[in-house]
Formats: structure tokens, C-alpha cells, sequence
């Protein structure tokens, strides 16, 4: 923090470096709460490896709703090519 | 490129979480905010493709990634019309300045240009990356900053003191 290059033109004016350095060395009211660094290594690992699967799932995620929409159309010609026939068979139980 | 490993973080963490943390906090007034961006900052160190020997990198890397959290908060906050934290009580030390008091009646983005200019002794280009700020307008508004301090400085009848 304080050993590295000051921009002496962003820190132009010294009163209010001062207040600045009085408020950098000003004790926390409140305390950090983060996990260890451990907790965090493990955390990223998962979340890159939960990217890594989405990576590879995402076809599949992509091509499921295309192959249902192919299923639907296919039935429905289906049924349209099949349903002129579909009543042929009551006539023959008239005669 | 060498790639970050569980030691090399785990020493990179010990060393600068705490002044992530401190700048973060002092440019919220929100210690839970804090705690929430630190973490997030760290996290996508490991997204991002930086030589993890370049600890200075890192350390620049961190913080432009913490400086943006919070822009991205301030915005959400604005956007929701929610107030700006109200200023906290000082803590006891610091009490007979009342510094924290004075430095959080800024605004956020006053708060994190002098925090940055001044403790972090960033260059203007460096903090126009960690606030999405122009490079040419950083100068403006750090300028237009220090004059607020140091008008609520006056007000306060504090100039004195610091001089000292």
C-alpha cells in the first residue's frame, strides 16, 4: 500500500492527503467476514467446473427444444397424411 | 503463462484481501457489500488471464474488478431509487478528527477517486480503469472531490488540525 509509486499530480494537495492518511490508518468499526483463502480455491474450482459443463452440455441444451419441435411437426404430418384413411374401414362394416 | 496455484492464491489473498476489503468498505459504508464484493473480486481472478507471477497485476486486477462491483452497485441503487448508506458513526480513535464521519458524507464516487488516488496511490489512468471513468475525466473528478472534502473540512473546522 504504501510502498508503491505515488502519482504525485493525482495527490496534489496536502491537506487532504492528510485527512487521507489519517483516514487509511483509522481502525474498522466492523470486521471483514470473508471465507479463507482454502474456502474460496475450493469455490472457484467448482464454479469453473460447473462452467465447464455447461460448455459441454450447451448443445445438448440447445438441440432438445429443436428436437422436440422436429417430433411435434413430424406427428402432426403424420396424423394429416394418415387421417383421410383413418375412416375407411366404416363404410365397409355399412356394406 | 504460469497459472495461479492454491498456494500462490492463498498467499496473494493473505497479503491483499484485507486492503481490498478496507477500500471497499470505506467507499459503501456496507460491510456485508463488502464482504460479497471482495469475494466476487477474488473469485474471477481465476477467469481472468494474468501472469500469476506479476503480483502487482493481480493486486491491479482485484481492485479494477472491486472498483467495478461497486459501480455496478451504486448503479442497481440508483436504478431502485434507494438512498446512498447513511453516514456511519465514527469509531472511537479516529473519533477526535471524526474522519470516517467527514469521508462518508462524499458520495460513493468521490469516495472511491480520493481512496484511490490517495491510498491506493493510483495514476489517474489506473483509477479511470477501476471506475469505467474517461481517463480525462478522472482529473475533473478528483478534482471536484478533493474541493467537496475540503469544503466539509472547513465546515467541520478541521483544516487546523491537519495542518498540524
Amino acid at each position: 500500500m504504501t510502498d508503491r509509486r505515488i502519482d504525485t499530480a493525482v495527490q496534489e494537495d496536502p491537506i487532504v492527503a492528510a485527512f487521507m492518511d489519517r483516514l487509511r490508518t483509522a481502525p474498522l468499526d466492523v470486521l471483514p467476514r470473508m471465507p479463507g483463502a482454502d474456502v474460496l480455491w475450493l469455490k472457484a474450482r467448482l464454479i469453473r467446473q460447473w462452467d465447464a459443463q455447461r460448455k459441454v452440455r450447451r448443445p445438448l441444451d440447445v438441440m432438445e427444444p429443436l428436437e422436440l419441435a422436429a417430433g411435434v411437426m413430424a406427428a402432426g404430418l403424420l396424423l394429416a397424411w394418415s387421417l383421410p384413411s383413418a375412416f375407411d374401414w366404416i363404410p365397409r362394416l355399412i356394406f | 503463462m504460469t497459472v495461479l496455484t492454491e498456494h500462490a492464491f492463498g498467499e496473494f489473498y493473505q497479503r491483499h484481501s484485507r486492503a481490498v476489503w478496507t477500500y471497499v468498505y470505506r467507499v459503501t459504508n456496507d460491510a456485508a457489500d463488502a464482504d460479497d464484493i471482495v469475494q466476487e473480486a477474488f473469485l474471477r481472478l481465476f477467469q481472468a488471464e494474468i501472469e500469476a507471477s506479476d503480483d502487482e497485476g493481480l493486486r491491479r486486477y482485484v481492485f479494477r474488478i472491486a472498483g467495478n462491483l461497486v459501480v455496478d452497485r451504486w448503479r442497481r441503487r440508483v436504478r431502485d431509487a434507494r438512498e446512498t448508506p447513511a453516514p456511519v458513526e465514527s469509531d472511537s480513535v479516529a473519533r477526535d478528527l471524526d474522519v470516517v464521519r467527514i469521508f462518508s458524507e462524499l458520495k460513493p464516487r468521490e469516495r472511491a477517486l480520493l481512496w484511490l488516488a490517495y491510498v491506493e496511490g493510483d495514476t489517474h489512468a489506473g483509477i479511470a480503469e477501476s471506475l469505467r471513468l474517461a481517463r480525462g475525466s478522472v482529473k475533473v473528478l478528483l478534482s471536484r472531490a478533493r474541493a467537496r472534502l475540503r469544503d466539509l473540512l472547513t465546515a467541520r473546522g478541521v483544516i487546523e488540525r491537519l495542518e498540524k
